[in-house]
């Protein structure tokens, strides 16, 4: 076993077993977009105190992220200023007064709210709607049912971070729905790559910048308290157990290679998140399997899809299937592996059933204190039964959902003309690939074994020899797979083919490539 | 019946080049033996690049040559007749081991290696006496060398650690992905056959097969041409409609049609593909042995009234292969993209359907279809079509849904040239534009014409559709605009520029053909050579998909893969556009104050701007 990091001295949560395998935490419901958000806003906030991607001493991190109140009130929750508008029609200064008015009455999370600063700014109460909803309709993740205080502006620039809140009239909580940690554990892996700085470089360059035209145009309906940088609030508590991992220098190296593209402005960003989610996908996989003592890596079948069923679907199916219930699996070895450690052993045979219990509190931080009481039984077994099943309905709610939800995310799985989810890329992930794996052109045969060898995805017959010489697929089966990505590459502009089965990936972002012709 | 049943040594010998499940005469070294063997007459199309071949093994300066291509292009067929012409023998030839050598003028030994992929790996270090002479170290000797790119590049790697070959693995995979024919530093010189276009080759191999000695067989056969229409020969019928009355048949002038099309789409088919198409077109039928005809089933076809099935139009698609078969071969699973058959019109359907009875489509039936009582309404197309009208045919129409679908295929290729705006032709195919596209833009400007303004200004209204994601009806100029945020978002609302469509100041969108003879669509920003033209490569389905946004009907079945390398043309135009900025020194912006322009459709459906300012 890998050497874990010891865990932080207080534990708010009912035992601690996911955490103790993944970090705190893997949350299904941050959806990678959401992740990349709080990432952001951690780097952004470390940036103003100097020391971005530099961990000195593990899990210490505590960073001070902004709320950015006045601006997600005029963007979000803001549904009057339309109907004010029409109601004062041709009266600029009548729409602006009642507006002002009507804002500082129903804004929420602000003390003593005061939008006046803002009519000076436009030369018109019309020209400002128009830049509000300019700005709105740039939400990521688009149109969805959140609360208003969970949905955030595209992040053209520092101006537009601020964290995820609960807010309820004056009160604000953070009661971390969205921005779960899963994003802190991204910053400390990548803190932890060895690549810190030269990630850092890039990151000032191309999507922390102040001075970027949207960025400027963010800033322009904030008010200047809310620009300049606070840090009167400090965030802790995240972890991450393993101090080096070959999966975080993978995801800092992929990540620096699509900065050296050369990909217009923000169009890295999907990308960026893309990439990100397959290694986040490595990482929840790899550490489970670890605890299950499988020496080898995950692996995925990727069905490119196929107008009709194919075998190769069958199995992408099955490969689904078999890593999906990885992480369940493990949390059960994890746990039981405590019976067999002599500590245990020896609490049986002197029939111990508080001592026990202490192993277990010790071990998973369970039961806690207060509910020490709700747990009486007869015997060790009965005990770590229960445990089992809190731990397994625990992880049930969350983290088991995080491989179908994530992959689904990114684009790699999908259910498409099956009832069963199945890995079956789309075309901006199989580009976010090219784009990571093609420094400027590779041979076909050579990009599927450097996707095998880096992410584990199994799509030609070169590497599903496992599956063929099983005999649970034939070769042309696989080799038919590869084809079809071969014709999607191409037909996307990402592959050249010369005559019989000899073709070349090209990276259309390379950046030794002048980019006039497609 | 006639009693002698009529058997063709040449009607089987062309079998052997179709679909059939080993197709011996795919090889090009297969065939020389048959034709030894039986006397037969080869096949042959002219090699076209033979003459250069021999010049350049001739001159004072030879380079060494690799022929590369798809298999099927013709590759063995060159070397063989390059040794032949300079002097080799057919026994030399066909002797085994796989290189051959042979002194040519100038003292130098020319090495001819038939095929790479046969190199025996003690045989490998030829190469590096390739690479030597590649570089200038052995003028006494010489190469050609016929490979398709994937073998050469892995026989390559084999010797890429010798000191000699270094470098040449480079070389070579650099010319090949960037066609470059010939080095600059290197005697080498790369002809890929895959660039032998099938529209030039496919009347060649019409003509070579068509008029070939073989069918003098058939001068006797009672089928060929019987009085009785009923009675006659499928295998004659479809030779002579292939033949054509003129020189300019309409079912030629569409299948190149075809054929070229799938070319701009960067679909290569090679000569054995096409004499593959050729012979199926001929012989193919559903319920032949191994679908393809032989003289001694014809009786029995004609008796069972099925010479429909043998239709030349069915067989183009190969219609007569099961479906597994038919998609797994490249020419069919290629024109199939076509979707002839399947896509219906009205106007051609109610003809089809109703045209019997209906006194106003009366004309054209007789015209389409009475007037072909072979392969149009011939006897079982008549009661079925009768049986469907009144509605008792047993299975409900759907067999004679089948036979529409066949008769939408004949039509295809037969309605006249001056009739296909009339019957709106094209709408037969998945590309509705393609018959627009291949004559008024493809043909006219490759002969130095220009495309009519009225096309420019559809693909122009089209790329503002998708640019902006606003339903907007601008066609005089291209408005750049951004979401602000990645180029991924659906609506682009920030203006950034326009360009004008007419020359204007340097700004211009024209539709060219580049040096290479692809054409594209060039958008000019400025007239500064340092900011060259932005182009993108018009093929049949980017055309056909500008012109269905630009009028408003985009079927689903066209899918994201045009818009991504619509919004990848925008990127770049953004981008040439950012160095026009700069070059004019429009990239500054001021501290205190930032203007935006944002877009909005006007009452006509036009793109208006509207400025906002802000100040701080």
């Amino acid at each position: 076993m890998r050497a874990v990091l010891e865990r932080p001295a207080k534990i708010d949560s009912d035992m601690w077993v996911d955490e103790a395998i993944w970090g705190h935490r893997l949350y299904d419901e941050q959806t990678p977009w959401l992740c990349f958000m709080e990432f952001l806003n951690v780097l952004n906030a470390e940036m103003h105190a100097a020391r971005a991607l530099k961990e000195t001493s593990p899990n210490t991190l505590s960073y001070s992220p902004q709320q950015r109140l006045y601006l997600r009130n005029i963007l979000f929750n803001n549904p009057r200023m339309r109907v004010i508008e029409r109601e004062f029609r041709n009266d600029n200064h009548a729409q602006w007064e009642k507006w002002i008015e009507t804002m500082g009455a129903d804004s929420a999370g602000i003390q003593t709210p005061n939008f006046s600063y803002l009519q000076s700014r436009f030369s018109s109460f019309e020209d400002f709607i128009d830049v509000v909803e300019f700005l709105s309709s740039s939400t990521i993740e688009g149109e969805n049912n959140k609360r208003w205080s969970s949905l955030f502006i595209f992040p053209f620039g520092p101006d537009c971070l601020y964290e995820d809140l609960n807010v309820k009239g004056t009160n604000i909580s953070q009661d971390r729905r969205f921005f779960a940690r899963t994003g802190e554990l991204l910053y400390l892996m990548l803190a932890r790559s060895g690549k810190g700085e030269e990630l850092l470089k890039h990151f000032e360059d191309r999507i922390l910048n102040n001075d970027s035209k949207f960025n400027r145009l963010v800033s322009a309906i904030q008010p200047d308290v809310e620009l300049s940088h606070s840090s009167s609030i400090k965030r802790e508590g995240a972890y991450l157990p393993y101090l080096d991992l070959p999966e975080y220098k993978a995801i800092a190296e992929d990540w620096i290679r699509l900065f050296e593209c050369n990909i217009p402005t923000y169009d890295v960003i999907p990308h960026l998140i893309n990439v990100m989610g397959i290694h986040m996908l490595i990482y929840s996989l790899n550490r489970a399997k670890e605890v299950l003592g499988q020496s080898d890596k995950a692996t995925f079948v990727l069905e490119i899809v196929s107008p009709k069923k194919t075998v190769v679907r069958e199995l992408s199916a099955d490969s689904f299937y078999e890593n999906n219930l990885l992480s369940r699996s493990a949390v059960e070895r994890y746990i039981r592996q405590v019976s067999e450690t002599n500590e245990w052993q020896s609490a049986i045979n002197s029939n111990e059933l508080l001592e026990c219990r202490d192993i277990l509190k010790k071990k998973f931080e369970w039961p806690k204190k207060s509910k020490e009481d709700d747990y009486d039984f007869d015997s060790p077994q009965e005990l770590l039964n229960a445990l089992l099943e809190n731990a397994i309905n625990r992880h049930n709610q969350h983290l088991n959902k995080f491989h179908n939800v994530w992959s689904r995310e990114i684009g790699l799985s999908s259910r498409r003309g099956s009832r069963r989810y199945r890995y079956a890329p789309q075309d901006l992930l199989i580009k976010s690939l090219v784009l990571c794996v093609v420094p400027s052109r590779m041979e076909f045969q050579d990009f599927l074994e450097e996707l095998f060898l880096k992410y584990g995805f199994i799509i030609g017959d070169k590497q599903a020899s496992s599956y063929i010489n099983s005999g649970r697929a034939d070769q042309e089966a696989f080799s038919e797979n590869a084809s079809r990505l071969e014709q999607r590459l191409s037909s996307m502009g990402l592959l050249k083919r010369l005559s019989d089965g000899c073709a070349y990936v090209e990276n259309p972002f390379a950046s030794r490539e002048e980019l006039n012709n497609d | 019946m006639t009693t002698s049943t009529p058997n063709s040594s040449w009607v089987n010998f062309l079998r052997q080049y179709g679909p059939i499940p080993s197709n011996d005469n795919m090889y090009d070294e297969t065939i020389q033996r048959i034709v030894k063997k039986k006397g037969i007459e080869p096949i042959l199309i002219e090699a076209p690049y033979l003459a250069e071949l021999i010049e350049n093994f001739n001159s004072e300066n030879p380079k060494s040559i690799i022929l590369t291509g798809t298999a099927g292009d013709g590759k063995t067929y060159h070397s063989r007749e390059t040794w032949y012409e300079l002097g080799g023998t057919f026994e030399q030839w066909e002797e085994s081991g796989n290189i051959k050598k042979i002194s040519i003028h100038y003292g130098k030994t020319l090495y001819v290696i038939k095929d790479l992929s046969e190199l025996a790996p003690e045989e490998r270090d030829i190469l590096i006496l390739f690479a030597q002479c590649i570089k200038g170290k052995r003028a006494d000797v010489l190469f050609l060398i016929a490979a398709n790119d994937g073998q050469l590049l892995e026989a390559l790697k084999q010797v890429d650690e010798d000191d000699d070959a270094k470098g040449i693995l480079n070389i070579i995979e650099d010319m090949m992905v960037t066609d470059l024919p010939e080095h600059p530093r290197f005697d080498l010189r790369l002809y890929n056959l895959s660039r032998i276009s099938a529209a030039w080759a496919l009347p060649r191999v019409i003509e070579a097969v068509t008029a070939h000695d073989g069918w003098r067989e058939c001068d006797h056969c009672v089928f060929r041409d019987h009085h009785d229409v009923e009675l006659r020969c499928p295998i004659w019928e479809n030779k002579k409609r292939l033949e054509g009355e003129q020189a300019n048949s309409v079912l030629r002038t569409r299948l190149i049609d075809l054929l070229e099309l799938c070319e701009i789409n960067g679909v290569h088919l090679p000569i054995r593909q096409l004499l593959l198409l050729v012979s199926n077109m001929i012989l193919g039928h559903p319920e032949a042995r191994d679908r393809l005809l032989r003289c001694q089933e014809i009786p029995n076809i004609i008796e069972k009234r099925t010479t429909a099935k043998a239709s030349i139009y069915r067989n183009i698609f190969g219609e007569n292969l099961p479906e597994r078969r038919r998609e797994s071969t490249a020419v069919f699973e290629t024109l199939g993209r076509f979707g002839i058959g399947n896509e219906t019109s009205n106007k051609i359907d109610n003809i089809l359907i109703f045209g019997e009875d209906d006194p106003e489509l009366k004309n054209n039936y007789q015209e389409l279809m009475l007037s072909d009582t072979y392969y149009g309404a011939d006897y079982t197309y008549k009661i079925h079509q009768k049986e469907y009208l009144e509605g008792i045919s047993e299975d409900e129409g759907a067999n004679f849904l089948q036979l529409v679908r066949s008769q939408r295929q004949r039509l295809f290729f037969s309605i006249p040239e001056g009739r296909v705006d009339e019957f709106k032709l094209w709408e037969l195919t998945t590309f509705h534009y393609a018959g627009e596209f291949l004559t008024k833009v493809y043909r006219t400007i490759q002969q130095g014409g220009r495309a009519s303004s009225q096309v420019i200004s559809r693909l122009v209204k089209g790329l503002n559709r998708i640019s902006t994601g606003l339903l907007t009806k601008t066609l005089d100029k291209l408005i750049l605009a951004t979401s602000g945020s990645h180029s991924q978002a659906r609506l682009s609302k920030i203006f950034e520029s326009s360009i004008s469509v007419m020359r204007d100041r340097g700004e211009s969108v024209q539709i060219k053909a580049d040096s290479n003879g692809k054409i594209n669509i060039e958008v000019s920003l400025s007239s500064s050579p340092s900011i060259p033209a932005v182009k993108l490569y018009l093929h049949l389905i980017r055309y056909e998909f500008l012109s269905r946004v630009a009028e408003g009907a985009l079927p689903g079945s066209f899918s994201r893969e045009c818009y991504e390398d619509i919004l990848a043309f925008k990127s770049r135009l953004l981008k040439q556009l950012e160095r026009r900025k700069v070059e004019d020194g429009e990239n500054e912006y001021f501290d205190d104050s930032m203007s935006l322009h944002i877009l909005k459709l006007n009452a006509e459906g036009n793109i208006d701007k509207k400025t906002v300012e802000v100040l701080y």
